[in-house]
Order: structure tokens, then C-alpha cells, then sequence
């Protein structure tokens, strides 16, 4: 697995001068900053990358300008009574965002903070020449196993994009993606993509990863809901052991993040030797959202947050079926459902839908937030009603009349002729 | 909803408040145990977690509440504009309802409110008994510090009683978990000794919740026929339990032995969204709209409250946009009208005239119209009596 340093590694500063760069911040911006350079080596090359700019930044300003960006922080900071907080400074915690979002002055720190990043952000890129963007990728499957509506399916997508009919077996086109002569995995290879967090696969089940071609040229970050069980289930039988007190849950939370999870033999193969993906897993899970509960959710958070801290070119992602909750554990849904009752899982084909037609439009949602989705191509494809929905990059069309159906071969030239644009 | 498991919460419930009353009759001897037949105003309010308007009262979400929309909106004065201002966090915007000040507390209920609830003020200025004021929750984000404030002139002596009902079952299935019986909670023996075993050793009563002090509990064992029936039928039908039914009737239980003069229930099926699952977030919903009617039919049907009482149902503050970054239906922490802004319905004895009155309010205007309904009127509080309701 290439796991090549990003370029901030290898630059002038390190992360220990930036910790210097940081302590001149207001005390609320430094925990995250700080938890960061602390895992830097855990860090994506995007996230290494965000850092340096940050520091780039700060350092472009002289101490008295920096004093002046930040001195409506640093007041906002000692109305609130930070200073007299339990706050730790070194990481984020759920005592520090419970303090900050408590506090009567929350909404304006947000602003204060917001401000602060932009202006020192602003300053780091004004000396960074961009560089022209390849095409990106979101690639979303709803399988067959779940009926969607077809009336509905597509009704609250983005207005940009168009329904699409698929003349043939809409299933074909995950295969096309991932087995044929021109997967994406080879087109992004083709295309200088050697950085495996570039290419991120995300499975509510276990297929994803097993129609990988053998002879990709480059792994990707593979990550399967159903591979991931047994340390789903360790992960979370610890997890319950917190009681209801935050300053005991941040200490096991702290445990489990440092824990190194290794020679317990839970991990798939695929990630059990790529220390910066199992530590996202583990970063994933302790960040809630349903992620060690819900496949559908799984998928989605995993999304959101591969874009988040590792903007990657390219994501395929595959939502799936989820069991119906059993007697007694639908108001115990934070416990393994099968460790707490012993009948049989059965699936709930037409709730899974429910569940996965909204995660699967936040996908997308979650990929609008950032610059990078005006070079974005997003495909979301139902094999139940075999249709898609296809947003284009801003100022690129379709290259057919969305009113007439297409063929799932035609559709995917069309699709790797603009990935490789 | 299946008769079944109907049958078992139920059965349930009765047991839980019959326990409660055996309890209480060591807790506060020399009250009486049961206010019926005292004649004055009731007051329930009916927090339902975190809910936006467009999975209810926008026309996206008609379809969810059928009962609040077609049975109980035509005769309510219905506020469809209330700001929550405050934290938006359950144990936050319960305690400012209930106190009438936005409350900025731990999270977690470690400290009880830092003002007098309506509870206090009410039980105090009228010399209420402790059975008249009750908070009957679904929510495991509450603590029992809820039913009573830190101010020392008020505080607990003058809070109310408060039941996790949802805590009973929780505790039943983690402890089969716990001590490696998973079949436990798919056998009607095993689970019925479950939640027997944890009746009868509940001391301090902190698992289950309530705030009444006791010494003594024991299982009503007339009832466990009764269960034992219940828990075989709930079996045989692998239908799932829900924790907001069961608190309802926890609470249909509550009105009928002790008829309380102020009842508020939480119910909490759709904090499921946290996990991620809209579909069981909806459900969460459908539910929550027919508890709230079955609530109200109840209220006609028992002689104590029918025609004196005052019902009002809202949610505590909505959920994040669909593209926030805080990821949407699964959270309620974005500074947005998505979470800040919802509604709130009025029905019965303050509800005479039907009215939807489009002026902003707020949650904390709650707490000053409650206590202007029972004639306290000089109360030193920031929000204002609520338009459109009768005196």
C-alpha cells in the first residue's frame, strides 16, 4: 500500500514548529489543531496539506497583525470564561463542545472562529497558485435488494442534475466501474493518481471490495460495512461501557482512540495493514452519527467524511439492506442487536430504502460544501427501478436527451469520457 | 398498534406504577396517596424530541401526523412559528420549558435546573402535594434532577416525581445482554424474571429514574400472570417495543391512580434519527402523533380531567437542515430556523376558541402561562403569556 507523505511533510516546517505556530491562537482553536499535529503522521495528504496552509498562514502575519485578526476572539473568549473551564487544549473533547455550546456567546464564537480561519486562510492561498482540477467523481449505488419509489426517488435531488432511464440491466454499470477493461481505479491510475486515499470504495455490505479487480494498478481505501463486524462488535460492546458522566466517556473515548486494536485479529484484510485507515474507522465510529449502527449510515458518514479530511478524486459507494429491529431492541438501539436478542435478523427491504434514498442525496449535499464540487460529477443509480440520477460538473451536459433511456455501456463511456476531461 | 405487545406494556406499566404507589406510601406517609377528587385545572404538556416542520406541520410532512393535522389541529390554538432560543440540547430546552428561563446546564443532567420549575412554583404558592406534579420521560438524556430546581426557597421538597418507564425495558435487555443470555429477550420466562429482578432491586432507584425516596419495593405479584401472558404474545409476534408507548401508558397509568395536577411527558422515538435511520425517525413520528390523540381521548374519557384540563404539545426544537454540516435529520445543533423553529398546539380548557396565532413565541412562555392559569401572575420571568388562550 503506497501511503506517500503529502508534500507538507517534506516541507520547511514541521510539526513540532507548528505546535509553536498554534500556541499563538486563542484557546479555542487550538484542541483540533493540536489533536492533528499530534496523529501526523495518521493524517491524509489532504489534511497534512490544510495544516501547513494554516501555519503558512499565521506565519505571514506579523505577531501584532495576528493580534489584531484574532483580539475579537480572544475577548469573546474571556467573556465566556474559557480560562476557568475544564478545556483541553491538547484535543478535542465532548466536554469542550458541550462547554462551548452551552455557553450564551456560542453562535457569536462561531462567527469569531469562522473569521479568524478564513482571514488566516486567505492570506496562506494568496501566495498558492491553484492548479487546474481534474474531473471527481461520486459514484452512488441503491441495489436492487431495495425497493425505492420511482416516483419519489429522484424528487428532492439537486435541480442541476437530470433522472436518467437505463435501457438495460442497470447493475451493469457498478461492474463496468469496477471490473471492466476501463475501471476507475485504472482511469485514476492512468491519470497520475498514485495516493490511495485518492480512491475511496464504501460498502454497506461486502461487494465493492470483492469486484476490485485483482490487477488495479493502485489500492484504494476500501472500507465494507460487513467486514468490519467484529470490530464493529468490540468497538462497541466497549463503547457501552461508558456511563453517563462526560468527563468518564471522554476518558474511555481517549482509550479507545489511542488503543492500537492491533493482534486482536478483528480487521479485514484490506485495511489490517494501513494504520491511517484503521485509524479513520476508529475516528469514524467514535464520531457517532449511526456509523457503528446503521450500514446506511456507515456509508454515508463515511462519505462525508472521506470528503471532509481527504477530498478524494474519486468515491464509489454502495448502500444495502438493513435488518428490522427485534422485540426489545428498537428502544435499545445503541446495544448489538443481535448480541441482545437471540432470533433470527430479518431484512426490511422497504425501510432500508427509506433509509438509504436520504443518505445517499447527503452524499451528494456533503460534497457540495466544498470548492472542489464545481469539478464534481455525481452519479447516484438505482438497480431497482433501473434509472440514475446525474448531476454534471458546473458548466458541462449530458451528452443525450435525459428523456431517452440510455444503455448502461453508453452511459459509462460517457461518465469515464468525463472523469478523464 | 399489534394487541400483543399492546398487552405487555401494558401489563408493564401497571406493574411499574403499582410498584411506584406500594413505594410511596413509605416515601410520604401521611399525604394522601391518590389528589382525585380535588376540582381544579390540569395542565399536561407533551414534549416529543427533536422534530422538524417539514416532517410535520409543512406540507411535506402532513402525511406523518394525521391525528395532530385532521383530529386535534381543528379544535387547538396552534402556534406554528416557537423559537427555541436556548441550548438545544433535551435536558436544556426541557428544564427552560419548564422554568421559564433559558437553561445553560450540563448536558447530561449532572445539576438540576438553576430556576424554579412550575412544578415548585406551583406546588409551593398552592400547597400542592407531591402526586399533583409528575415528569414522565422517554428520554435517557434526562436525569431525575429534572422535576426540581437548586434554588434553595424551592428545590425538591416543592419538585416533581419523575419515571424513565423506556429505562425499565432498556435495563432488562442490556442486563440479559450483560449476563450472556440473548435468548433472554426472545423467551417470555427469561425476560419476564428480567424485568422482575430489576423491580425488586432497584434501591436507589436511579435506573429507573424517579425521584421518590423509598425503602421498600416489591413486585405486585398479582400482575405476573398477567406479564408472563403479555410477554408470550409480544414474543410470538417479533414485533419491535417502543419506548414512547410505553411511557404513555406509564402516564395513562400515573392519571388514573394519582391524577396529577401537572404532567409533563417527553417522549424521545424520534432521537432514533441520531443513529441515522429516517424511516425509524418517521415511524418515531406516526407514533408520537397517535400517543399525543390517544392522550387526548384519555383526557375526555377520565372524569378528573375531562373538561379542566389543558393540554399542549411541541416539539423541543426541530432537526439540522438536509445539507448542514452537521449532518442533517441526524442532529440539532446548527444555528439555523431548521433547528430553532417549530410549533406548538394547544388544546382544551385554555383552547376554547380554535385560532392559529402566527406570531412568534417561544419556549420559555410555557412556564409564565402555566403558572397565569392557576392565577399566579408575579412571577419574575423573561417570557410573555402566550396570545389566543382563554383565562
Amino acid at each position: 500500500m503506497n501511503e506517500r507523505p503529502g508534500k507538507a511533510q517534506t516541507g520547511t516546517l514541521s510539526p513540532d514548529a507548528y505546535r509553536g505556530l498554534v500556541d499563538r491562537l486563542p484557546l479555542t482553536m487550538r484542541p483540533a489543531l493540536n489533536q492533528q499535529l499530534s496523529q501526523w503522521s495518521l493524517l491524509f495528504p489532504f489534511e497534512q496539506n490544510r495544516v501547513a496552509s494554516l501555519m503558512k498562514g499565521i506565519e505571514a502575519f506579523s505577531p501584532s497583525g495576528l493580534g489584531a485578526v484574532t483580539a475579537p476572539l480572544w475577548a469573546l473568549e474571556k467573556k465566556m470564561g474559557v480560562k476557568d473551564w475544564n478545556f483541553s487544549e491538547t484535543h478535542d473533547t465532548i466536554e469542550n463542545a458541550s462547554q462551548l455550546a452551552r455557553s450564551e456567546y456560542y453562535s457569536e464564537w462561531r462567527r469569531e472562529v469562522q473569521k479568524v480561519f478564513d482571514t488566516v486562510n486567505a492570506a496562506a492561498q494568496s501566495a498558492t497558485p491553484t492548479a487546474a482540477e481534474r474531473t471527481r467523481l461520486i459514484f452512488l449505488i441503491l441495489p436492487r435488494s431495495l425497493p425505492v419509489s420511482p416516483q419519489s426517488v429522484w424528487r428532492q435531488w439537486d435541480p442541476l442534475g437530470h433522472e436518467v432511464r437505463i435501457s438495460d440491466d442497470s447493475e451493469r454499470l457498478c461492474e463496468l466501474a469496477l471490473q471492466g477493461q476501463q475501471d476507475l481505479v485504472t482511469l485514476a491510475a492512468q491519470q497520475g493518481g498514485v495516493e490511495s486515499s485518492d480512491v475511496w470504495l464504501i460498502d454497506a455490505e461486502a461487494k465493492l471490495h470483492s469486484m476490485l479487480s485483482n490487477v488495479s494498478p493502485i489500492a484504494a481505501s476500501s472500507l465494507g460495512y460487513a467486514a468490519l463486524k467484529p470490530f464493529r462488535d468490540r468497538f462497541l460492546a466497549e463503547l457501552n461501557q461508558a456511563p453517563k458522566d462526560i468527563q468518564a466517556t471522554d476518558e474511555i473515548v481517549a482509550k479507545l482512540r489511542l488503543e492500537s486494536w492491533e493482534g486482536w485479529g478483528l480487521w479485514p484484510a484490506e485495511i489490517a495493514n494501513q494504520p491511517r485507515l484503521r485509524k479513520f474507522v476508529i475516528d469514524l465510529f467514535l464520531s457517532g452519527n449511526g456509523a457503528l449502527i446503521f450500514s446506511n449510515a456507515f456509508v454515508e458518514w463515511a462519505v462525508a467524511e472521506a470528503l471532509r479530511r481527504a477530498r478524494p478524486r474519486t468515491i464509489v459507494a454502495r448502500f444495502g439492506m438493513r435488518s428490522k429491529p427485534k422485540p426489545f431492541t428498537s428502544i435499545a438501539i445503541f446495544e448489538n442487536q443481535q448480541r441482545v436478542s437471540s432470533l433470527p435478523d430479518v431484512d426490511d427491504p422497504e425501510n432500508s430504502a427509506v433509509d438509504a434514498v436520504i443518505l445517499a442525496r447527503y452524499a451528494w449535499l456533503a460534497a457540495s460544501r466544498y470548492p472542489e464540487q464545481q469539478q464534481t460529477l455525481c452519479i447516484c443509480v438505482s438497480e431497482h427501478c433501473d434509472s440514475a440520477y446525474v448531476v454534471p460538473p458546473a458548466g458541462k451536459r449530458l451528452g443525450w436527451g435525459p428523456e431517452h433511456p440510455i444503455a448502461s455501456e453508453e452511459l459509462y463511456r460517457w461518465l469515464t469520457t468525463q472523469y478523464l476531461s | 398498534m399489534d394487541p400483543s405487545r399492546r398487552n405487555l406494556l401494558k401489563a408493564t406499566s401497571v406493574l411499574l406504577v403499582e410498584h411506584l404507589a406500594n413505594s410511596r406510601k413509605f416515601a410520604f406517609a401521611g399525604e394522601p396517596v391518590s389528589a382525585s377528587g380535588r376540582d381544579e385545572r390540569k395542565v399536561i404538556v407533551v414534549a416529543c424530541g427533536g422534530i422538524r416542520r417539514a416532517e410535520t406541520f409543512l406540507d411535506t410532512g402532513l402525511e406523518n401526523i394525521p391525528h395532530l393535522y385532521h383530529d386535534l389541529l381543528p379544535r387547538s390554538v396552534f402556534y406554528p412559528l416557537i423559537r427555541n432560543a436556548g441550548v438545544t440540547s433535551h435536558y436544556n430546552t426541557i428544564s427552560s420549558i419548564l422554568t421559564g428561563n433559558w437553561q445553560r446546564l450540563d448536558d447530561w443532567g449532572k445539576t438540576p435546573p438553576a430556576n424554579p420549575t412550575f412544578f415548585e412554583y406551583l406546588r409551593k404558592r398552592m400547597a400542592l402535594p407531591q402526586d399533583a406534579a409528575w415528569v414522565i420521560s422517554s428520554n435517557k438524556a434526562l436525569t431525575s434532577r429534572i422535576g426540581a430546581s437548586s434554588i434553595r426557597d424551592f428545590g425538591p421538597r416543592y419538585g416533581a416525581n419523575v419515571i424513565f418507564p423506556k429505562q425499565l425495558l432498556i435495563n432488562a435487555v442490556i442486563q440479559a445482554a450483560s449476563q450472556g443470555h440473548p435468548e433472554h429477550s426472545a423467551d417470555r420466562v427469561a425476560m419476564r424474571q428480567e424485568l422482575e429482578a430489576i423491580l425488586q432491586h432497584a434501591d436507589n432507584y436511579e435506573g429507573l429514574g424517579w425521584s421518590v425516596s423509598g425503602n421498600e419495593s416489591f413486585l405486585d405479584l398479582r400482575m405476573q400472570s398477567s406479564m408472563q401472558q403479555a410477554i408470550e404474545e409480544l414474543v410470538r409476534t417479533n414485533a419491535p417495543v417502543t419506548g414512547d408507548e410505553f411511557t404513555l401508558l406509564i402516564s395513562e397509568e400515573v392519571m388514573r391512580r394519582f391524577s396529577p395536577s401537572l404532567l409533563a411527558i417527553t417522549f424521545s422515538d424520534v432521537e432514533v434519527a441520531h443513529f441515522g435511520s429516517y424511516s425509524m425517525h418517521l415511524a418515531g413520528i406516526r407514533t408520537m402523533d397517535r400517543l399525543v390523540y390517544e392522550l387526548w381521548n384519555l383526557i375526555q374519557e377520565l372524569p378528573a380531567y375531562r373538561g379542566r384540563t389543558t393540554l399542549f404539545v411541541l416539539p423541543e426544537f426541530g432537526r439540522d437542515f438536509d445539507g448542514s454540516n452537521t449532518n442533517g435529520f441526524f442532529n440539532h445543533r446548527s444555528n439555523n430556523d431548521s433547528t430553532n423553529l417549530t410549533w406548538l398546539m394547544c388544546l382544551g380548557e385554555a383552547a376554547r376558541s380554535a385560532d392559529v396565532i402566527e406570531r412568534p413565541i417561544q419556549h420559555i412562555d410555557l412556564c409564565p402561562t402555566i403558572a397565569g392559569m392557576f392565577g399566579i401572575e408575579d412571577l419574575d420571568l423573561p417570557g410573555k403569556r402566550l396570545p389566543g388562550l382563554s383565562s
